[in-house]
């Protein structure tokens, strides 16, 4: 399977790394907007040529027209040079106070707050609750109402559970997922109040509902499915934080 | 103490020259062994508004306010980088690296943690000095996707001797990514605190410490700086924050801090700047972040 139909033309292209207590997504999301496809994040260099290869298969071999960029971290901004290569200089969308900081000397600079328009279609720029990097930015896209949330909502999965989106996943092991990732992945939330953290993104999924929640680092999450995962990481929120 | 392949003489009782700007970019001796190389960056408009709308006194309106990237290279019998400077200052770093070490090899080339300001260049200068050990944060799961899966992992318990140089790796306890590690250097009784006790400054006192400037590093100064790269200090207990804080304050009682967002700050006057941030952490819990770096 290429790319998995989220609907509303968004397409989960998923690839996943091993860890110890198991994987971790490092995905990509293909949008198809009205003047060509849109990447949101670009991958880790080390997918870079499954990427590729999936990403030529769903354009029909138009490649990509621009890229949106959560942060700059490598595993989501490793592959901009060689695709850039492959498919000529499309537009970035990168949110940071200086890109030539970050290596993006090319990008469009957006700010949070911004509803910014991309190759014809339109995404709001939101402030992330849930980020390890400062510039890191989510972004809504109206059309589809899925929520691209960077480092937020990821979870583990284990082997061979790589395809499915997370209300799919056994439940054995679901909610120790969504615990271990933020575990090792956010360590700021071992000071964390829990109620604060949970209160901001509630007041976001408020503000833009999603029909779906589309993490980098874990399964989307389907609109039915949101609040047993706002459950489950305000558990594991709790947990982290009565840890320290 | 004066090392092998510094060209700037210190000692430890004077000041040292207070700024020497190369052909290709700026560096010093900030304390005996260790050089700085500083990247300015360019003018951050947004935060000299945010500051002369604040009411502060330190920033004079119509200076250059900078947020500068700062590595450090240690020369002892043998060298070590600590951080490599954004890829937009390649061609800062390597002139530096090779003023200051002119024959010597550079032995270790350590990374606080691979983000892109710190870690820019690092290809640039492995391939410079293609015998350099990498050396990176033990901590974390995914070093192979940041090409960090070869490199010489250090923790808390690890130590590397420079010969006349010692470093250690304490736990980043204030950090961004998950892999992430601090420094210190035990012969100077410095700490490398990376992302942490940043701030801004202006035009004239780039390259200077603390104690070589005429203005004052404030609850506000640090503020601007913590409220944008600590963005996360808005979802915090505050008094587990400062828990943390005061523990560093004892673990690091009399070292001088060098940050890597920041000026240094001279071991005899860093006590009261663990007070300033946990004020600092009060009112980033209180009003919210203060934007984007």
């Amino acid at each position: 399977m290429s790319v998995i139909d989220l609907g509303g033309g968004v397409s989960w292209v998923h690839e996943s790394f091993p860890e110890t207590n198991g994987h971790i997504h490092v995905s990509v999301y293909l949008i198809d907007a009205p003047e060509g496809a849109i990447l949101m994040d670009s991958g880790s260099f080390h997918h870079r040529q499954r990427l590729a290869d999936r990403i030529h298969d769903a354009t029909a071999g138009r490649g990509i027209g621009a890229i949106i960029l959560s942060h700059s971290d490598y595993p989501h901004s490793g592959n901009i040079p060689a695709f850039r290569q492959d498919w000529g200089d499309f537009e970035i969308i990168a949110s940071c106070g200086d890109p030539d900081l970050q290596g993006l000397p090319y990008a469009r600079r957006t700010k949070i707050g911004d509803v910014t328009e991309v190759l014809g279609r339109r995404f709001v720029v939101l402030d992330p609750p849930l980020a390890d990097r400062n510039h890191t930015t989510w972004v809504y896209d109206e059309a589809s109402r899925t929520l691209f949330v960077a480092d937020g909502f990821g979870a583990l999965h284990a082997p061979g559970a790589s395809h499915v989106d997370w209300g799919r996943l056994p439940e054995e092991g679901r909610a120790e997922g969504v615990h271990e990732f933020h575990a090792q992945t956010l360590p700021w939330l071992r000071y964390a109040d829990p109620d604060r953290v949970m209160g901001a993104l509630h007041a976001m999924l408020e503000q833009h509902p999603p029909a779906w929640i589309a993490p980098i680092h874990g399964p989307p999450i389907a609109e039915p499915d949101i609040p047993r995962y706002m459950a489950d990481l305000k558990a594991a929120l709790t947990r982290i934080a009565e840890r320290d | 103490m004066n090392e092998p392949g510094s060209d700037t003489e210190t000692t430890p009782a004077a000041a040292p020259e207070p700024a020497a700007r190369t052909g290709a970019g700026w560096r010093r001796d900030v304390w005996p062994g260790i050089h700085w190389i500083q990247e300015l960056g360019g003018h951050r408009a947004g935060i000299a508004r945010a500051v002369l709308e604040s009411g502060a006194d330190w920033y004079r309106p119509g200076n250059e306010l900078y947020v500068p990237q700062n590595a450090y290279l240690l020369t002892g019998e043998r060298t070590l980088l600590w951080d490599t400077l954004s890829p937009a200052s390649g061609h800062i770093l390597l002139p530096a690296l090779e003023e200051l070490l002119g024959d010597r090899p550079l032995d270790y080339l350590a990374l606080s943690h691979p983000d892109v300001p710190h870690a820019g260049n690092t290809m640039q200068v492995l391939r410079r000095y293609p015998d350099c050990q990498l050396v990176a944060p033990a901590v974390g799961e995914t070093h192979a996707l940041y090409h960090l899966d070869d490199a010489m992992k250090v923790g808390p318990e690890d130590e590397i001797d420079l010969g006349g140089l010692r470093v250690r790796f304490p736990e980043a306890t204030f950090l961004d990514a998950a892999i992430h590690t601090w420094m210190s250097e035990e012969a100077t009784r410095t700490l490398f605190t990376v992302d942490w006790m940043g701030f801004p400054h202006q035009s004239g006192e780039s390259l200077r410490r603390t104690d070589e400037i005429d203005t004052v590093v404030d609850v506000g100064r640090l503020e601007e700086f913590h409220s944008r790269v600590m963005f996360w200090f808005q979802y915090v207990y505050p008094h587990k924050v400062t828990a943390a804080t005061d523990a560093l304050a004892v673990q690091f009682a009399g070292y001088g801090l060098a940050p890597a967002h920041g000026l240094p700050i001279p071991g005899e006057d860093a006590a009261p700047y663990y007070e300033l941030m946990n004020e600092v952490v009060r009112r980033v819990a209180a009003g919210g972040r203060g934007g984007v770096l």
